[in-house]
């Protein structure tokens, strides 16, 4: 139903640009890239993933005040275990777990109207709150796509969302407003996946015979009051600054529990895992800023945001110790507290075609309760090295993160050998450690080596 | 009493001695005059070459750049820069990629308050985020290219140089002064030789030097007259320590275009000033 009303408002943004672009002289560009990615996975329980052949397009078709924009992707989803069988392929925006594959994905399509400095933006938008790299804390509108954490870049796995923005510009000042009038979910992966990130549901999809079978939640009503907004008003100049107000859903992945479902099946069991993802709203207030001090590109950013949900830990969610056939109720697992997240982060070049990003970011959580796996204060410390050989024939990349609380970790070189302007092919590298609930330690079996060769235009 | 302003010389010739011959007066002006050029210091002729390059300053160019290596592989650039003066030494730069792909829609800003007092930002359509760039890093490559950003970045304050003329050349034609640049702040060179045309007040060929060592030289040929401005349409740059070469072609050059300050915000980076 959602992803109907998506498509007609496409259609209708293609019929409302159509006779502005018809007049007056217009500038078409177009690009694209086309990734072959192979992965071997290091840990034999892991579970395996099947080459993907992807491919993005990205158009800009301007004619006077006028702009109209696409990103669409598609392929073959090598992720995907059991792709479903309804011969869909269009990603849609009201499903959490989506195995379509091949897909095609809208990850940008809007019309723009600029006038007096004002630009109006109605379609699927993508935004980019805030100033850190990696995990940034005002950067709420655009949910993430858990299928492609960490192996792909933050922009790459965002959603795009169906919203309408308006920016101004005056000055040194810029003003902007977005509305997104409903929620569009985080996608994850299903419990037979391989970046399927909840421990219960990867365990019981570990037990020989069985499918767990995930459930889509019920998401709210597409409502006026379900949508959700903010205000971001920025300053250039010697120190930037920007500060910002979010009312709407959450972006972070949190679950509520039904009931474990445990049914046989011609000696076949069926599982339903008894949680579904949940969807809160909170409100956040940010600020952010960025200052150039010596060799040193620093960047900052906070927010505070009032009742942001968390689940309590895994162990005390219910399960029974052993499965049995029938329905087993599960513990209420959600709490709501207030949060306070902040980070730094600096950029410094070491020589020529070395740079460094140096990270650091904290989460305390106000009155926590001790059920909580977080803890009050949860720390990311991140670095990435990038490196350029041979007159950028050779592109190498190291990053590095940890979350010193839980002892995890995560490691990720990756080296790329430029052929052509078009052609290059690279190799990555991906070691994750950590208990199963951390944030990198829930993914430790998925230790990873991925070839990739890409050829754009 | 009268003044006379000779090329930036004060001559001053009392009520007293205007009994001279005229004669004497044009032979005396002549020669002051051909003294005072081969007299021009370094700063001088840098002060010459600065008023050739504000006269640039607003500006829009199509770049093509040709990358080599030293293996014979090339690798091409193609980008648009927009400029435009402002009050007293302020201006703005505003440089958009348009090729490769992976650079297309990568862009630079400049906004100058003085030559010495200049902010600039990178945008990475990859990350959708624009940087903040310590000037610093203005000796850094220009994206790859043996060019630097301090290349694209507008006129230097010459008050953080030293400069000396060497000598005098002929250079493809051309008679330059060849003037060794010290700066007196911290830079990647220690100093630079160019070879400055006379009457054109452009560079013809520069040499960028770490101690004695030369690590980098450009040379700009196919030196043209666009509305009064004498402009190379060729220039390479390449750097003796790595073997790699850059070749830029300016494709098309437009002089006094009084773009809108709008083009060169954070909004404009980001809309690849679209």
């Amino acid at each position: 139903m959602r992803l109907k009303r998506v498509l007609a408002l496409c259609v209708g943004l293609l019929l409302f640009t159509h006779a502005g672009l018809l007049h007056g002289g217009d500038v078409f560009s177009i690009s694209g890239r086309l990734s072959l990615h192979g992965v071997y996975a290091i840990h034999d329980e892991s579970v395996e993933e099947d080459p993907s052949l992807t491919a993005r397009m990205e158009m800009d078709w301007r004619k006077s005040e006028w702009l109209l924009h696409s990103w669409i992707e598609g392929g073959w989803d090598g992720t995907v275990r059991s792709p479903r069988g309804d011969r869909a392929i269009l990603k849609s925006f009201d499903e959490v777990y989506q195995d379509n594959t091949p897909y095609l994905e809208l990850k940008e399509l809007y019309v723009e109207r600029s006038l007096a400095g004002i630009d109006l933006r109605i379609g699927i938008q993508r935004f980019s709150w805030g100033r850190l790299d990696e995990y940034p804390v005002n950067d709420l509108f655009n949910p993430w796509d858990y299928t492609q954490f960490i192996v792909r870049p933050i922009e790459e796995r965002k959603i795009g969302a169906p919203s309408i923005s308006a920016s101004m510009s005056k000055t040194d000042w810029t003003y902007q407003l977005v509305w997104v009038p409903w929620l569009v979910p985080y996608r994850l992966a299903k419990p037979n996946e391989r970046w399927s990130a909840v421990s219960e549901g990867a365990a019981l999809s570990n037990i020989s015979g069985a499918e767990v079978i995930a459930q889509e939640p019920d998401l709210p009503a597409g409502k006026l009051e379900n949508g959700s907004a903010g205000l971001r008003i920025q300053r250039m100049g010697e120190i930037e600054w920007a500060v910002n107000v979010f009312h709407g859903y959450d972006p972070r992945p949190v679950f509520k529990t039904t009931a474990l479902g445990v049914t046989e099946l011609d000696g076949h069991l069926l599982i339903d895992p008894g949680f579904v993802p949940s969807f809160h709203r909170i409100t956040s207030l940010g600020l952010d800023g960025a200052m150039v001090k010596g060799d040193w590109s620093l960047r900052g950013e906070a927010a505070y945001t009032f009742n942001r949900a968390f689940d309590i830990r895994q162990e005390l969610w219910g399960y029974p110790d052993t499965l049995v056939s029938g329905i087993t109720p599960l513990n209420p697992v959600e709490i709501e507290r207030d949060t306070l997240d902040y980070g730094i982060a600096a950029d410094y070049r070491l020589m020529e075609d070395w740079m460094l990003t140096l990270q650091a970011q904290q989460t305390v959580i106000i009155d926590r309760p001790s059920t909580l796996f977080e803890r009050e204060i949860e720390t990311i410390l991140w670095a990435n090295l990038s490196v350029h050989w041979m007159n950028q024939k050779i592109e190498s990349n190291l990053n590095l993160a940890c979350n010193p609380e839980h002892g995890a970790s995560m490691v990720r070189p990756s080296v790329y050998y430029v052929f052509t302007d078009s052609w290059k092919a690279g190799i990555t590298g991906l070691l994750l450690d950590g208990p199963p609930q951390s944030i990198f330690g829930r993914y430790a079996k998925n230790d990873q080596v991925e070839m990739v060769v890409i050829y754009s235009w | 009493m009268s003044r006379f302003s000779i090329l930036g010389c004060r001559l001053r010739i009392s009520d007293e001695r205007r009994h001279i011959p005229t004669w004497s007066v044009v032979l005396l002006i002549l020669l002051l005059s051909v003294t005072s050029v081969h007299a021009m210091s370094g700063r001088e002729v840098y002060e010459k070459l600065h008023e050739v390059a504000k006269k640039t300053l607003d500006h829009k160019m199509d770049v093509s750049m040709t990358l080599f290596d030293k293996g014979g592989g090339t690798r091409n650039r193609s980008l648009v820069a927009y400029a435009k003066r402002g009050d007293g030494e302020a201006y703005k730069v505003l440089v958009l990629f348009n090729t490769p792909p992976d650079l297309k829609d990568v862009g630079f800003l400049v906004h100058a308050r003085t030559f010495a007092d200049r902010d600039l930002w990178a945008y990475f359509p990859e990350f959708k985020k624009i940087r903040r760039i310590p000037t610093s890093s203005q000796d850094d490559s220009f994206f790859g290219t043996d060019f630097s950003y301090d290349d694209f970045g507008g006129p230097a304050n010459l008050d953080d140089y030293s400069f000396k003329i060497l000598k005098e050349e002929v250079l493809d034609g051309k008679p330059c002064f060849v003037v060794e640049v010290t700066p007196k702040i911290h830079r990647k060179f220690t100093r630079y030789v160019s070879w400055v045309a006379k009457d054109l007040w452009i560079h013809l060929k520069i040499e960028y030097y770490q101690e004695k060592e030369l690590y980098r030289e450009g040379e700009f040929t196919e030196v043209r007259m666009v509305d009064d401005i004498p402009t190379a349409f060729k220039g390479l740059m390449a750097n003796r320590k790595t073997g790699h070469k850059t070749e830029f072609t300016l494709e098309d050059v437009q002089y006094h275009t009084s773009f809108p300050d709008d083009l060169f915000t954070q909004r404009s980076l980001e809309r690849a000033g679209k």
